[in-house]
């Protein structure tokens, strides 16, 4: 069962990723560290992370353009809006 | 002399009409993130008071429960694709699983909240707290019966590394049940 994961191990590694990145973006509400600087950290993060499981775990990166687009321009258009309705 | 790309575009994984139904619900979800973010604008301090009773560490054990049951999925289809259908199914027992331990930390966060008296009516947060996380908590659901039915086939022999779009199929909209939380976390329990 495991022997696979070895075989290829990319999955894996953005697993890792995934948890690294949410880690920090609980410690940093945990912490109280949330400031309207670290809200833009913050989107940016979720973007990485949405675009992760767009491109590995979906499988989207090497699909037709429309298709790997649709995923990341909704995570752009969502996370820039909140961004404004929290900046502007 | 220029390099050729050798990268293949590939199918889209799974079924057309499960993207089709994927980017719908991206967009109503969307729709409702937006809504949260407008109203918060014009009521900051309520926001962020309210959000102070919510359970950062639930919400942050349940993105893990579903990002790690994401990649079991994946796991799945990746065995299933190399013929390993026993393998495929125990992936997606594991993953069903997490999203069952989704749900029963879901259960208790909106059970305390009933202890605590809040419900949609308490203030504009909660309202949208409660029907957000209500609606992604029936997408769960959902997306554990698709994987539940896709285990069945899968353990009766019914997908080979010949035939295994109905894997995809489930997989992709799990996938996006995950993605639709990585958004949702850190919106409604972190941000403010």
């Amino acid at each position: 069962m495991f022997a696979l994961i070895k075989k290829s191990p990319l999955t894996t590694i953005m697993w890792i990723i995934l948890v690294v990145l949410t880690s920090f973006t609980f410690l940093i509400g945990w912490n109280e560290l949330v400031s309207n600087s670290v809200v833009a950290i913050l989107l940016v993060v979720t973007f990485v992370k949405g675009q992760l499981v767009s491109d590995y775990f979906m499988e989207l990166k090497h699909t037709r353009k429309f298709w790997r687009l649709g995923p990341i321009i909704w995570l752009i258009l969502i996370l820039v809006l909140i961004g404004m309705t929290y900046y502007l | 002399m220029n390099e050729q790309k050798t990268v293949k575009i590939q199918n889209l994984p799974g079924d057309l009409a499960i993207w089709i139904f994927i980017y719908a619900e991206l967009l109503v979800f969307g729709v409702f993130f937006m809504a949260y973010a407008i109203t918060r604008r014009g009521n900051v301090e309520l926001f962020n008071q309210s959000q102070l009773l919510l359970d950062q560490r639930a919400g942050f054990i349940n993105t893990l429960v579903l990002i790690t049951s994401s990649w079991m999925v994946v796991q799945g289809v990746h065995a299933i694709k190399q013929n390993y259908s026993k393998i495929c199914v125990r992936w997606l027992d594991g993953a069903v699983l997490l999203g069952a331990v989704f749900l029963v930390i879901k259960i208790y966060e909106f059970y305390i909240k009933a202890e605590q008296g809040i419900n949609l009516s308490t203030n504009a947060f909660y309202m949208f707290y409660l029907s957000l996380t209500f609606f992604h908590f029936m997408h769960v659901i959902l997306g554990m019966i698709i994987l539940l039915a896709v285990r069945m086939k899968a353990s009766k022999g019914g997908y080979s590394n010949m035939d295994y779009r109905g894997v995809e199929t489930g997989a992709s909209y799990w996938h996006m049940v995950d993605l639709v939380w990585i958004v949702l976390f850190p919106l409604v329990y972190i941000i403010r």
